[in-house]
């Protein structure tokens, strides 16, 4: 099926939890590939490990156990600074709860990821404004968080996820704190974010923004129940 | 660290402080009161060492004098006072014995002269017999009329040079050339002012009058005292040599056997720098431990703000651990943000000294005249080192919050609310 770039491939991932004398398997055996320009919507009950899988994707978070390959290199044997190079540059990441910085515009919040990656601040500005030409944001440029309604902060998060051109977004229910609506907006985004060739893994509950992607994968117990093409996408 | 990166930390950090002014002005109060104290002393002891630097090179740095009493009063006082009086006759032989000398000059004292001028009477003024050879030293400069000549004082003339002070007491509407005065009854006629020699509790030394030796020697008579004999080295590196020189002939003019201590003093303005050392030491003293406990007091209260604000922020720390900032970026973001803090309040210490220096300068001297040294504005060096300092503070007060925000995890910093 594949014969596009391989971005990230994943080995028996486990990832449990000591709480106590009890232990938490949060993953228990996870294995997948993910290529260039696949559109992933992973589903699956509350508990299941939706989050916990994510993090890890994203270099958040360590796994207990197993293998992962980023872009082909071995993130298990890498140290903070170079996880935290990875996800500078390779990977923007997108929260339910947007996690801006409350006291900086919106220019500013995305303008961050280029600060750590030491871009100087006249192209760094200009980059960033883009970000947010490109998400339907320009006429929100100097606006803080709290003065943006929940899609427009969301708009901005996926603004600062896209500005260093990553290789991967990584979006944990996005739309969980929106209205259908404005989370059907952002879904739209996304689609239009991969038609334009970006590779995006995203967390939802719903079936209705599943359907829009090409591949879903169901979690259960820390395991993958169901991993399949999503024949009757509609992004085709 | 790029220089961007560390470019916006600073940004980020000011940015901090602002969100938070209140705090952030209690928080740096301790390092305002330490780096506050810190300047005032500085202040302090800087005018009193340029008083103090003025007062010796108007008297002149090279200047000795051969004295039956020691100024430094180091010595036995009953052994001192037993000493036989130092007299004009030994002046003479030291005239014409010291090779290495640039001036000598006999000086015959009365402590306790009066001067009438008009009707008013001025007690307690030093009446100085010399010769115009003091004229040519830094502590014979005038800044009105002149000093005396060989040729008046080969005549025992009538002519008398003010000290400053006397100058400023008996003539406070200036005009004090040609005009006549009379010193112990005896008419004299008033050719120069001596300039300003001593600042503070020095002053005392501008409270006499100059007059040739021989017109002294006919009012006080010529064995009744001891002199002293000055000695102008003539530069400060001669200073040793003549010093050896006059006391060997000394020695030797007063038959002082091998074996005995001298039966003189040779006195300088140095003998003074060791009191004004002690003094300074005190002030130091106090000085050093009182901005020790202010910046202990001071790097406690930012340590700790700096804890709370590391902990109200765990989530900022973890976003922007989530974006890509490195652990360093996130330790060196919080020790910016204290040393931003402490440098504020350094500023905010300059600023109030500033004030505090102008005020106390310009009004003090009206009401105590002792307090003229003080300069009216701060020496650059110790806005310098007040910023350095603080900075140093803020590191200090900083680096443990910092490390703490640091290790956290990104994961575990997101999730806090
Ligand atoms: N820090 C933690 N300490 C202990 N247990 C944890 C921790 N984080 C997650 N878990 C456990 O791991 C399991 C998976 O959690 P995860 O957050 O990945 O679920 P999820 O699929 O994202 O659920 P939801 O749909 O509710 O967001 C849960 O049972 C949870 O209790
Ligand atoms: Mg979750």
């Amino acid at each position: 099926m594949n014969d596009k770039k391989l971005i990230i491939d994943i080995e028996n991932i486990s990832k449990l939890y000591r709480m106590g004398v009890e232990t938490v398997y949060a993953l228990r055996d996870i294995t997948l590939q993910i290529h260039e320009n696949e559109y992933v919507a992973i589903m699956g009950p509350s508990g299941s490990g939706k989050s916990t899988l994510m993090n890890i994707l994203g270099c958040l978070d360590t796994p207990s156990g197993g293998k992962y390959l980023f872009g082909g290199e071995d993130v298990s044997v890498m140290d903070d600074d170079d996880l935290a190079d990875i996800r500078n540059r390779k990977i923007g990441f997108v929260f339910q709860t947007f996690n801006l910085l409350a006291r900086a515009t919106a220019i500013k919040n995305v303008e961050l990821p280029l600060v750590y990656s030491g871009r100087p601040s006249g192209q760094r500005h200009e980059t960033a404004k883009q970000a947010l030409i490109d998400v339907g944001l320009e006429d929100r440029i100097t606006h803080k968080p709290n003065e943006l309604s929940g899609g427009q902060r969301q708009r901005v998060a996926i603004a600062r996820a896209l500005v260093t051109n990553p290789s991967i977004i990584l979006a944990d229910e996005p739309t969980g704190n929106l209205d259908s609506k404005t989370g059907e907006e952002i879904i739209t985004l996304f689609r239009d974010l991969w038609h334009k060739g970006n590779t995006i893994i995203l967390v939802t509950h719903e079936e209705e923004i599943a359907r829009h992607a090409n591949r879903i994968i169901r979690l259960r117990d820390g395991l993958i129940e169901r991993d399949e093409i999503n024949q009757q996408s509609n992004l085709n | 660290m790029t220089f961007v990166e560390f470019k916006e930390t600073i940004v980020i950090a000011i940015d901090a402080m602002k969100g938070n002014k209140l705090r952030s002005l209690l928080a740096s109060l301790g390092v305002v009161i330490g780096i506050s104290t810190v300047i005032l002393m500085g202040w302090v002891l800087t005018g009193l060492q340029t008083a103090m630097d003025e007062t010796f090179r108007m008297i002149g740095v090279d200047i000795l004098y051969i004295d039956k009493w020691d100024w430094a009063g180091g010595k036995n006082w009953k052994l001192v006072r037993q000493r036989k009086d130092i007299t004009f006759e030994q002046a003479d032989i030291m005239m014409e014995r010291l090779n290495n000398a640039e001036l000598i000059f006999p000086t015959a004292r009365d402590w306790g002269g009066s001067i009438k001028y008009e009707n008013l009477i001025f007690n307690g003024i030093t009446i100085i017999g010399t010769t115009s050879n003091h004229g040519l030293t830094s502590a014979g400069e005038t800044i009105e009329g002149r000093y005396f000549t060989p040729f008046e004082e080969s005549i025992h003339s009538k002519v008398v040079v003010l000290g400053h002070k006397v100058y400023t007491t008996i003539f406070p509407d200036g005009n004090a050339l040609n005009q006549t005065i009379k010193i112990n009854g005896h008419k004299f006629l008033v050719i120069g002012v001596i300039r300003k020699q001593g600042t503070m509790f020095f002053d005392f030394i501008d409270n006499q009058v100059f007059i040739p030796v021989g017109s002294f020697v006919g009012m006080y008579g010529r064995h009744n005292r001891s002199i002293s004999i000055g000695i102008k080295a003539g530069s400060e590196e001669m200073l040793d040599e003549v010093r050896e020189e006059a006391r060997g002939i000394m020695r030797s003019i007063r038959n002082v056997d091998p074996k005995d201590e001298d039966d003189f003093s040779i006195n300088e303005t140095k003998a003074f720098e060791n009191q004004v050392a002690t003094l300074k030491l005190y002030v130091w003293g106090i000085g050093i431990g009182m901005t020790v406990l202010s910046f202990i007091v001071g790097i406690i209260g930012i340590m700790n703000i700096m804890f709370v604000s590391v902990t109200e922020r765990t989530k900022e720390i973890g976003i922007r651990m989530a974006i890509g900032a490195k652990r360093r970026s996130i330790l060196f973001q919080f020790i910016v943000e204290s040393s931003t803090l402490c440098f504020t309040g350094a500023i905010i210490s300059l600023i109030i000294c500033s004030g505090i220096t102008f005020a106390v300068a310009t009004i003090l001297p009206k009401f105590v005249e002792e307090a003229g040294f003080l300069t009216p504005f701060l020496p650059f060096q110790l806005l310098v080192i007040a910023s350095i300092v603080s900075i140093f503070v803020g590191v200090l007060s900083g680096i443990i919050p910092a490390i703490r925000a640091s290790k956290l995890n990104p994961i575990d910093a997101l999730r806090f609310e």
